[in-house]
């Protein structure tokens, strides 16, 4: 693809403290970052649990228009595919999930590819004969994605086969995709529960911004927090013991000086996450049936290190976030410059109680869905920038917080829990893969 | 109760419906039981509010909650008018709950007004009533949207 914007354009629109308004409304810096984004970094596609058996699938985009097919095939490998025939071009499966028994068939001219995406068979064979055809050219089968691998059944897929492998890629925000599975008495976790789907109408980078913009939830969720913990407060305390939604709204309202102290961590291409040591998940009740099941599957001393390690949000830059203590995950799908999909998916602890399990649905509705009491709120605010930023009165976005104040280790950059270190973190990595070096 | 009259379930219906076109979730909320709730599913035939994610699934607590978030003046997603006109059809008195409640079936249009936008959205209700008197209340609404695993956009009222 070619484009209209040059190197030293693009890296003019990202400086130390502010942003060019250009990033969240020209369509043409969006097609760059399709290309450039989307198009390099390791992109979650789904959970191996989402295809347990041979022949199952699971659909979705890698960029904002090219489609995937996440596959097992019948010696348990799970291939990320281009759902695309290698005759005419059309998708092959077209529902988000489902099983091809044999093999994948178009449903345009017959086609059959196995699988691993090799092409099985063409009807009627014999008309290729001696025309120069060769059935064994890969660009006639469903092409593999570039670099596909999992870690621990997250399996993520790339279109560059310069990026590097998916652990160096992780680097230490590995540690937040581990702790997630860790809670698991099994150390395995599993998709359950279903998705639920949220049409944002405005550019896909605020909801990256928002994870860990520990300056909004005090001010954007005041109204749900003051209308719960007004009406909890009228409650006896024994209806309240029994409610989760007492434990996950109000710590949105936390002050300042609590999300100052959760921390904030960076790492390369992109990543970071808030708390670590504690976070606004820290207080949720352990459930006894639960504890037991992990200090059987662990040992009291592991079990705590485990539960010690609490996030809130850790984005794995710039396709999937996720809430280690809360269990569930957001799957980010760009679809213009002004509209995006978030897709929830939550997670079974395998080994613990259904309870976990409820909790972290109710988690999942209760804060995501687009009909909650949360999600609307800062959907809101972010539809407002995205209008307020048509206006010429400045072409800059700032964000200086502690700016100069973060602490840069060997592998990570950590700073206070209100700073902008986030944002540092995330528009490096989107100036680096956005000018091309960001794997040289 | 015998020989329950369907004019009169009709009506109700309408009432409930007329309340939620204003909206006024105050008057809304006192249709329902103590132990009533309410229940918008994310799947089509989805039999389980608790083992699988929903759009809405909420009992008295929560609609007090979100009635008096509905008001709050400091909730950015709420400062838009929100107007609906619900419009229902095909209501049906199916059966009876092992507890007695009246089940009944209807088909809905809603016309959404928010954010300058008029939206559409259609489904299956299911109501189930508690006889008191001349009159219902409210133990369970379920609502089906034709579309329920779709990317849905952001709405603050109920359907």
């Amino acid at each position: 693809m070619t484009t209209l914007i040059s190197k030293e354009e693009v890296a003019s629109l990202v400086r130390p403290t502010r942003l060019h308004k250009r990033l969240y409304l020209d369509p043409d810096v969006f097609e760059l970052e399709m290309e450039r984004i989307w198009g390099q970094a390791w992109i979650f596609i789904g959970h191996e649990s989402q295809v347990p058996n041979p022949g199952d699938f699971f659909t979705t985009n890698i960029t904002h228009k090219i489609p995937v097919v996440m596959v097992r095939d019948k010696g348990d490998s799970v291939h990320v595919l281009h759902n695309r025939c290698g005759h005419k071009g059309a998708k092959l499966v077209e529902s988000r999930q489902g099983n091809v028994r044999g093999a994948f068939r178009c449903p345009y001219h017959g086609w059959t590819f196995r699988h691993d995406g090799g092409l099985l068979k063409v009807p009627n064979e014999s008309g290729y004969d001696s025309t120069g055809f060769d059935s064994s050219d890969p660009c006639y089968s469903m092409q593999s994605v570039a670099q596909v691998e999992s870690y621990r059944g997250f399996v993520f897929a790339t279109l560059s086969a310069e990026a590097p492998d998916l652990k160096t890629w992780l680097g230490g925000a590995i540690d937040c995709l581990d702790n997630l599975c860790d809670r698991a008495p099994e150390g395995e976790v599993e998709v359950a529960g279903g998705v639920l789907r949220y049409e944002h109408q405005c550019n896909w980078k605020f909801i990256l911004e928002n994870l860990n913009d520990t300056m909004h939830p005090m001010v954007v969720h005041q109204s749900v927090v003051q209308a719960a913990e007004d009406y909890i407060a009228t409650l006896p305390e024994s209806a309240v013991e029994q409610r989760s939604e007492a434990e996950i709204i109000p710590p949105f309202g936390s002050s300042y000086e609590k999300f100052e102290d959760s921390g904030i961590t960076g790492f390369r291409y992109g990543h970071h996450y808030d708390g670590g040591k504690t976070s606004i998940h820290a207080d949720y009740k352990v459930l006894p049936a639960y504890h037991d099941a992990m200090v059987k599957a662990y040992g009291e001393e592991r079990t705590r290190e485990i539960y010690a390690f609490n996030t809130h949000n850790t984005l794995y830059y710039p396709s999937l976030t996720i809430k280690s203590a809360v269990q569930n995950i957001r799957v980010v799908r760009p679809i213009a410059v002004d509209r995006f999909v978030v897709e929830t998916w939550s997670f079974r602890l395998k080994g613990a109680p259904d309870e976990m399990l409820q909790r972290t649905l109710l988690y999942s509705r209760l804060i995501n869905s687009s009909f909650g009491m949360v999600g609307p709120d800062d959907h809101e605010v972010y539809r407002r920038a995205q209008e307020g930023l048509e206006s010429n009165a400045s072409e800059w976005v700032e964000f200086h917080r502690q700016y100069g104040r973060d602490q840069v280790l060997e592998d990570r950059v950590i700073g206070g829990g209100t700073s902008d270190l986030d944002m540092r973190t995330q528009y490096k990595a989107w100036q680096e893969y956005m000018t091309g070096e960001v794997f040289q | 109760m015998s020989n329950p009259d369907l004019k009169q379930i009709e009506q109700f219906l309408y009432r409930e419906a007329s309340l939620l076109d204003q909206p006024d979730l105050d008057q809304w909320m006192q249709l329902f039981t103590e132990d009533g709730s309410y229940w918008m599913p994310a799947m089509e035939g989805q039999s389980d509010p608790l083992n699988h994610i929903s759009h809405i699934y909420e009992d008295r607590v929560m609609m007090e909650i979100r009635r008096r978030n509905f008001v709050h003046p400091r909730s950015a997603s709420k400062e838009w008018p929100v107007r609906c006109s619900h419009l229902l059809g095909n209501i049906q008195l199916q059966n009876q709950t092992d507890s007695g409640d009246l089940v009944v079936t209807c088909n809905f249009h809603v016309i959404v007004w928010y954010r300058e936008e008029q939206r559409v959205y259609a489904g299956t209700c299911e109501h189930h009533l508690l006889a008191e008197g001349d009159d219902y209340r409210i133990r369970h609404k379920r609502v089906d949207l034709i579309n329920p695993e779709a990317a849905q956009r952001s709405m603050v009222i109920y359907l």
